[in-house]
Formats: C-alpha cells, sequence, structure tokens
C-alpha cells in the first residue's frame, strides 16, 4: 500500500513538474505489405521444385515539420518562411520472409546434414528480419540569412547514377554573390553490417560471402587463401550466417563529398561533383593469434606489402542541361558524364535532346557505360569492354497518351567485333468516359541477349472516387540468345500472365491495395503472385 | 566509335549551353489546377473604364490590402454604385448623359424574375500576399487598357512571379507560393485536378511513362521532385522490397534473364548483383553453391559448354563474354570464382586477365595507387606488384 502511495506521488510529482507539450506538425506514410509467391529451384532432373517466399515488409515514412515552431510567426503571416528551420525525415523499414526460401534447408553434397540456407548463401540475410534505416536525418534550413541548410543523420547522397546513404551530414551553401551553391558530404557509407543498414547501399562488385584470407606459408609466397573463422563454434542463429565472416566489409567506409552547382537560374542548370569513399585494411582478424604460423592480416602480408588502407570510390561527375524557346517549341538539351579517377576512365556518360511542341515530345539521346566495381574488387580487373547506346523515344501526352521509343546497344570489343542488340516498344493510353481507361503497348527486340516480341492489354475501371479495379494481360514470346554460353540452348516459349488488381480508398488518406499475378508458360507450371498493401496515407495518382 | 561517342556528347552539350543563352523563359499557359475554371456572366470593359481615369484601387480597393489569394478582390454592386445610379427597382432605367445603370449593362440576358446568372471565381490553391507586393498592378496584371472583360489570362503566370523571385526555381521555395500540407510537401491534389509540373521544360513534365523513364528529369541541377514527394517514393520503388509491375511486368522471373544479358536496362541502379541476384540464384539452383545440380566437372551437368573456361587453349568463351558484360556474369559468379584460376598464386594455372600493354596503363597505375589490395587478392610476389617495373608483360 505504501508502495502505491509513494508511486502516486511521484506519479504527481512529475506530471506538475513537466514543460509544456508541443505537438508539432508532422506528415507519415505507413505502408504493410504481405506478399507471397513462389521462384522456381531449377532442376536438370525430374521437375522444377517451387520455393515459397512469404513476406511481410513494414515502412515508415516520417516528416516532423518546424520543430520549436520557429517559422509559425511568418507562416501564420502568409509570409514565406524564411530563418532556421528544424525538421526531421526518416524512412524505416522492417523486411522479414518467412517462406522456405530463406527458412529452408539446404543439402550440400560434401556435408552429411543440411544446412540452413542462410548459412550456405549468406546473401539471404537481406531478407531474414532486416531492420533497416534508409535515411534519417534532422535538417537545420534558413541558416546564414536562408543560404545554408545542413542536414545530419543517415543522409543520401546521389552523383546522378545511384544513391547511397552516408551516415554523417550534408551541407549547401548558396554563395552571395553568384549564383552557384556549394555542397559538401561527409560521414561513414552506410552498409550491410552498418547499424540498421542494408546492402543495398554497398558499392557493387564484393560479395558479402565466401570471405577468405591469406595464411601465411613458412617462406614468402608459400601461403594459401582460406575461410575465415573456420573453426569457431557454430551458434546456429536462425536469423544470420553461422559460418562466414567478412571482416573487410565490416569495416567502415569514411566517405567526404563537395559539389558545385548553378542556383536560382532557370533555364540551364550546371554541376560539378567529386566523390571519395575508402576503408583502411583489416589487420589481425581477432586480438589473438589464432594459428601456428604468423597470422598478420587479411591480405597476403608475405612481404609486408599489404596497404594500411585502399579507396573503394573515387569519382567525378559534370552534368549540364538547358533549355531553348523557339517559338511553340522547346529544345533541352543536357549532357551527363562521370570519370572514375580509381580506373582513370570516364564510365558513365549521356547526352541528348528533348524536343517539345505542344503535347509532342521528341528525344534522341546516347548513353556510354563502362562497368566499374567496389576498388576492392577484383572485377576491376576483367571489364574491359564498354557499350554505348542511341535512342530515340517519342511521346504525345494529353487525354490519349501515346509513347514509342527505339534503341540500340553496341557492345564494343577490343578485336573489333561488336555485337549489337535494338528494339523498340510502344503504347497508348487512351479514356473511355469517365470511368474507364484502356492502354495496349507492344514490344520487340532482338540481338544480343534474345529475341523478344509481345504486348500487353489493360484496362482500367473507377466505378466510385474510391475503387479502381485494374485487369491486365500480358504475351511475350521470347527466343534467348545465350551465344554458346550454355551447355544446350535455351528453349524459345511464350509466357502469358493476367494481373488483377484493385485500390479501394477506404476513408481519406487510407487505401487497400491488392494484386493477383498468375503466369504461364511452357516450360514450368503456373505460378501465382499475391499482394496486398494497406497504406495509411494514401496519396491517389493524378 | 569512341571518338565518335565522344564528339556527339560534345556537340549536344555545346547545343545544351548555346541553348540556355538563348533561352526564352517565357511560360504563357494558365494552369487549371491553379486557376480553375471561372464563369463569368459579366459585360465589363476594363478599357473604357481605364480611360476614363478610374484607377485599379478605385474599384479594388482591398487589392492594396489583402494578404491571402482566397481574398475576392471582384467589385461588388456596391462599389459599382459609386459611378452608376443603379436601380433595382428600375432594371431598364436609362439615364442619358450618366454612366449606364440598367441591369442588362453588365448582366447579359438579364430578365426581370428570372435569378441573375452568378460569378463564379474558385480562389487559386496559393499563398499570395498583394499587400506585399508594390509593384505597379500591370507589372502582374498586364496591361489592361485594351482589355474588356479581364479572364484568367489576366492573372499572373508562373513565370510572371520568376521574373521577380528568382528562388521560385529551386524546391525549397516552392511552397513560398504554393500550397503546402502536413510535413511541408506541396498539396498536389484538388477538387479540380491534381498539381503536376504543366510546362515541357526539363524535370518538369510528368508526360506518358515517366515513372519508367525520369532518369534523367530526376538528375539535372535544381530539379524540382522533392517539393511535392518525399524521398521515400524514391527509395521504396528504386531500394524496394516489392516488385515494381510497371517497370517488370508479370513473369518477369523468367524473362528477365535477356535484359539481364544484355545489361538494359542496367539493372545495378536498383540492384546490387553480389548480394541481391547472387543469392537469388543461388538460392534457386543456379549459382556455384547451394542445391545446385549443375557440376561443372561433370560435361552432362555443367552450365557452360565444354572449353568455357579452358586453361589449355581452345574456345574459352567466357573471356568474350566477361568483357563484355561483366555484371551478366557477377549475378552468379562471387570474385573466388575468377581467382580459382587468375590468381597469380603458385600452383594455379596463373591465368593472366589483363589485356595488353596493362601494366603501362593508366587504368594499371590508378588502380595500383588507389587501392593495391585488389591487386593483392591475386600477386603476392613482391616482384609482380606495381605498375612501374620494368618487365616486359
Amino acid at each position: 500500500m505504501l508502495r502505491a502511495w509513494v508511486a502516486a506521488v511521484v506519479v504527481a510529482v512529475l506530471a506538475l513538474a513537466a514543460p509544456v507539450a508541443h505537438a508539432y506538425e508532422f506528415w507519415l506514410r505507413m505502408q504493410t505489405t504481405g506478399q507471397a509467391y513462389q521462384l522456381r529451384d531449377y532442376r536438370l532432373v525430374g521437375p522444377d521444385v517451387f520455393l515459397g517466399r512469404r513476406r511481410y515488409t513494414q515502412t515508415l515514412a516520417l516528416r516532423i515539420w518546424d520543430v520549436g515552431d520557429l517559422a509559425a510567426a511568418r507562416r501564420e503571416a502568409h509570409l514565406p518562411e524564411r530563418g532556421l528551420r528544424i525538421g526531421w525525415q526518416s524512412y524505416l523499414r522492417i523486411d522479414h520472409d518467412f517462406g522456405d526460401y530463406t527458412s529452408g534447408q539446404i543439402k550440400l553434397p560434401a556435408v552429411s546434414v543440411r544446412r540452413d540456407a542462410l548459412d550456405v548463401i549468406p546473401e539471404l540475410g537481406d531478407s531474414v528480419a532486416s531492420l533497416e534505416l534508409l535515411y534519417g536525418y534532422v535538417e537545420l534550413a534558413g541558416l546564414v540569412d536562408d543560404r545554408l541548410t545542413i542536414q545530419i543523420g543517415r543522409v543520401l547522397t546521389d552523383d546522378g547514377w545511384g544513391t547511397r546513404g552516408l551516415d554523417g551530414g550534408a551541407a549547401r551553401f548558396e554563395l552571395p554573390s553568384v549564383p552557384v551553391a556549394v555542397t559538401a558530404t561527409a560521414g561513414f557509407a552506410v552498409r550491410a553490417s552498418s547499424p540498421l543498414g542494408l546492402a543495398a547501399y554497398e558499392l557493387d562488385g564484393t560479395s558479402g560471402a565466401a570471405c577468405q584470407e591469406y595464411v601465411e606459408g613458412p617462406a614468402p609466397g608459400t601461403g594459401s587463401w582460406q575461410l575465415i573463422d573456420r573453426n569457431r563454434v557454430i551458434t546456429n542463429s536462425r536469423l544470420t550466417s553461422d559460418y562466414e565472416s567478412c571482416p573487410q566489409r565490416d569495416v567502415r567506409q569514411p566517405s567526404v563529398g563537395v559539389g558545385l552547382a548553378t542556383s536560382r537560374i532557370r533555364g540551364f542548370g550546371a554541376e560539378l561533383g567529386y566523390r571519395r569513399t575508402w576503408s583502411s585494411t583489416v589487420g589481425l582478424i581477432g586480438p589473438v593469434d589464432r594459428f601456428a604460423y604468423p597470422d598478420v592480416g587479411l591480405y597476403p602480408n608475405d612481404a609486408g606489402q599489404a596497404p594500411s588502407s585502399g579507396v573503394d570510390e573515387e569519382r567525378l561527375w559534370a552534368r549540364v542541361h538547358g533549355e531553348l524557346r523557339a517559338g511553340a517549341a522547346t529544345i533541352a538539351p543536357y549532357a551527363d558524364v562521370r570519370y572514375s579517377l580509381l580506373h582513370a576512365l570516364v564510365d558513365r556518360a549521356d547526352a541528348g535532346l528533348r524536343l517539345s511542341r505542344g503535347d509532342h515530345t521528341l528525344e534522341p539521346s546516347i548513353e556510354y557505360f563502362y562497368p566499374t566495381f567496389d576498388g576492392d574488387s577484383i572485377f576491376n580487373a576483367f571489364s574491359i569492354d564498354p557499350t554505348t547506346d542511341l535512342r530515340l523515344g517519342y511521346q504525345r501526352s494529353g487525354a490519349v497518351a501515346i509513347r514509342a521509343s527505339g534503341w540500340l546497344r553496341i557492345y564494343h570489343h577490343e578485336d573489333g567485333a561488336a555485337p549489337v542488340a535494338g528494339g523498340g516498344d510502344a503504347g497508348i493510353d487512351h479514356p473511355f468516359g469517365a470511368a474507364w481507361r484502356a492502354q495496349v503497348d507492344a514490344l520487340w527486340d532482338a540481338g544480343y541477349g534474345g529475341r523478344r516480341i509481345g504486348g500487353s492489354a489493360q484496362l482500367r475501371w473507377r466505378p466510385a472516387p474510391e475503387l479502381a479495379v485494374q485487369g491486365r494481360v500480358i504475351t511475350l514470346g521470347v527466343a534467348p540468345d545465350d551465344g554458346g554460353t550454355a551447355t544446350s540452348a535455351r528453349p524459345r516459349y511464350v509466357t502469358s500472365s493476367t494481373v488483377l488488381g484493385a485500390t479501394w480508398q477506404v476513408s481519406d488518406g487510407v487505401a487497400l491495395h491488392t494484386l493477383l499475378e498468375v503466369d504461364d508458360d511452357a516450360i514450368h507450371d503456373l505460378q501465382y503472385r499475391a499482394i496486398a498493401t494497406f497504406d495509411f496515407a494514401f496519396i491517389p495518382e493524378p | 566509335m569512341t571518338r565518335a561517342v565522344v564528339l556527339s556528347m560534345i556537340v549536344i552539350a555545346a547545343l545544351g549551353v548555346a541553348g540556355a543563352s538563348l533561352a526564352d523563359r517565357d511560360r504563357t499557359a494558365w494552369s487549371p489546377v491553379v486557376y480553375p475554371l471561372q464563369r463569368l456572366p459579366l459585360v465589363f470593359s476594363h478599357a473604357k473604364h481605364l480611360a476614363r481615369g478610374a484607377g485599379c484601387a478605385d474599384c479594388h480597393p482591398a487589392a492594396t490590402t489583402s494578404r491571402s489569394a482566397v481574398d475576392n478582390l471582384i467589385p461588388t454592386e456596391a462599389a459599382c454604385r459609386a459611378c452608376h445610379a443603379i436601380d433595382r427597382a428600375q432594371p431598364a432605367l436609362v439615364v442619358l448623359g450618366a454612366p449606364p445603370v440598367a441591369c442588362r449593362t453588365c448582366h447579359p440576358g438579364y430578365a426581370p424574375g428570372v435569378p441573375v446568372a452568378q460569378v463564379y471565381l474558385p480562389p487559386p490553391p496559393l499563398k499570395f500576399d498583394h499587400s506585399a507586393h508594390r509593384a505597379p498592378c500591370a507589372t502582374c496584371h498586364g496591361d489592361l487598357r485594351a482589355v474588356d472583360l479581364a479572364t484568367t489570362e489576366q492573372l499572373p503566370t508562373m513565370a510572371t512571379c520568376l521574373a521577380c523571385h528568382r528562388d521560385g526555381g529551386d524546391e525549397r521555395h516552392c511552397a513560398d507560393c504554393h500550397v503546402a500540407k502536413r510535413g511541408g510537401l506541396l498539396e498536389t491534389q484538388f477538387e479540380h485536378g491534381a498539381l503536376v509540373p504543366a510546362h515541357d521544360g526539363l524535370g518538369d513534365a510528368h508526360g506518358a511513362d515517366f515513372k519508367n523513364r525520369h532518369a534523367q528529369e530526376a538528375r539535372q541541377v535544381g530539379a524540382t521532385c522533392a517539393a511535392c514527394h518525399d524521398r521515400s517514393e524514391c527509395v521504396a520503388c528504386h531500394q524496394g522490397v516489392v516488385k515494381p509491375l510497371e517497370f517488370h511486368p508479370a513473369n518477369y522471373l523468367l524473362t528477365h534473364a535477356v535484359e539481364a544479358r544484355r545489361g538494359k536496362p542496367d539493372c545495378t541502379a536498383c540492384h546490387r548483383t553480389q548480394s541481391f541476384c547472387v543469392g537469388c540464384h543461388e538460392r534457386e539452383g543456379i549459382g556455384t553453391r547451394g542445391d545446385t545440380q549443375y557440376n561443372a566437372v561433370d560435361p552432362a551437368r555443367a552450365f557452360h559448354p565444354p572449353g568455357w573456361a579452358s586453361t589449355s587453349g581452345g574456345r574459352n568463351l567466357h573471356a568474350g563474354e566477361a568483357r563484355r558484360n561483366l555484371t551478366s556474369c557477377t549475378s552468379c559468379h562471387r570474385e573466388t570464382d575468377c581467382l580459382a584460376c587468375h590468381s597469380a598464386q603458385p600452383g594455379g594455372p596463373r591465368a593472366s586477365p589483363h589485356p595488353a600493354g596493362w601494366r603501362s596503363s593508366a587504368r594499371c597505375k590508378a588502380l595500383d595507387r588507389g587501392n593495391r589490395r585488389m591487386c593483392l587478392r591475386c600477386h603476392i610476389a613482391q616482384s609482380e606488384l606495381g605498375c612501374d617495373w620494368s618487365a616486359a608483360r
């Protein structure tokens, strides 16, 4: 009884002493998605086995606006917001697959017991109980006479060809006398091993599995690569791989970037950017030398030549775009280029012209691509041939929307033999009354990789503002061209799919999406996919 | 070919710069969402009133003090009475030598006993403070000396605003004029339509197939995407866990091999081959580990044809494929698969993947200088490291 009184008094005191609570404006979008579908486990003998994927995904996007009500006075006075504004933006995701795709077991030829699929294929860990913060940062806007914006936390950085996460900060400063903004980012690159990290932000080229260390031999040059931690006790965790360790992929990757971009200029934009990401070299694996011979690090150290650190990416990029008005027509040219200092080559570039007149837009463009990888990846030594794409696209906007495009890809080869691939697609979207829309698309491509021809027809019906139903039928004929890369020629096949979907807007900002897909082809049995999403803060499409 | 590509890009970039310098930034379109359809069943001549010396504020006095775009600044009958001696009891009255007062003068088709057609003037979904703008009315509304009834066309377009408010080209300032909802994003859904960028310039058009092809718009300097779209919309798709059915339609698991082998579209824009692709291929029995029935040692069960990766001559087909589209290889193979033959360690085949002239190339030097760890995966002997040694290769 005395304890209850004490508790009551403590609660009362806390309640009286508590400061006045502030309610801040916020926006959130929450989606709960359940998916059930099948993946084939390819068999050379006997029928294919289907692996079940049963996925539960929960996302939460949150924005808190003007924390502290610092801009409230101007907002209430209908004046543009100026001065310090503090906000928060984040996107959190839980993704869990409890189907046998991840939770099943695998029988390996040389192992007597069946092992968890996750232990054999650590990459499946991305789908097992992953809790990911894709971004989350505090933003301080309106500093220094509204010229400086600072973001601190898990920020996103983008060079135009991909977004990566960075645990650190980003700043943007508008120079006072010239229409130029300076941006800077610094922090640690988000990795799969980062707290609430995800593999999708990793630089590509190095796997999260099969990591090995070089174990020195009795004389320099006589060592060998061996799996790390091969002697450790298996804990048999159901959520992580028990067998492999990749310490080089666990080290932090500092990353810095700077950029100069035009600002407040309409009709023209240009940017010059630079980013460098590096990591220190893993030395001793664990505090104890576990071997009879010197265990001096992850890399061959016979001659002591392992560097203390290495660059994972170092890129310089530039882009420019403009807009020219010629009577009723608009000409909008653009060009982008990225140079990898680590590889001493241009790995990405594109340029194009967008010609618009009324509802019609024509866009010829050219794109250049040279595959490059994480600086730790030996794939960098193998990748030699770039590709060039030529593309011509057409669009007609308006109530009846039409689009068509054609493309040609040239695969350069050092001996001059350059295979090509090319194709085209077209589609028309036509309304019928206020409630119906029909869309028809066609596709054809051929050359390196194979030949595909097919099309789809889609019908959308909106009988009421809060209900939308759509059905789609797709048929595609495929003749794979393996170019002699496979033992047996890949069979030609025709695949058809039927998709039925519906969106029911339960109330303002709340919707339920459902979708059922059935796939049929001449090679395999029917496949099914079902998706249902509860969408809180639903935004209707225009 | 490379020279032609570079030349093409330079020409197009030059056009871009030239285009920008000549850019005509005039925008003449009035958005039907910003300015919903009006009904003005009136007869009125600004030209005649201005010619008689009337000032704007004589009829629109509230325009000098209004602080909201919701305010109705259209003069009422009371304002007209200042000059027009309207008498509702005499709807057809004509007073010679005085301003007209008959109802029909302003309300066409007026008939006694029939309700007068109402003016319908929905307010624009904008924030605007007339009192804060000291510029002459004609700066935004144009010269009305030749205009009779003012309509939407006498309202300022976005280009009119941007002539002074250059910040408006920046997404952080969109909400200075456009109505924002909770969280600071622009309100885009209205009863009379959805607010989408209307003009046809780069970065603003939401045309057909925009969902599938918006890379150029998104990467341009000063793109205004984030004014309306939360970043979660981008990462939910690009780093997604739900297959986007518009981009990967229907039976894509079966058909994706053609596009993946081509490398078009660029799978790496959203997928990491060394985790996403390898993990799935391994689990489906197509990789080098896991529960696979493929076996490179047994010709009857080999995935690739005989001589695919030969160390003793032969077609050695894999070399050309790897050079052409290595990302296709890396969707199944990890680095360790390549090291089995290409490592320079003693005892192995020591098959060099490097092209002729590699050690004197700028690429070799840059990679070695940037990250020697990569070199150490294959080369151990000190004499093999570095690109500046003189031994012929």
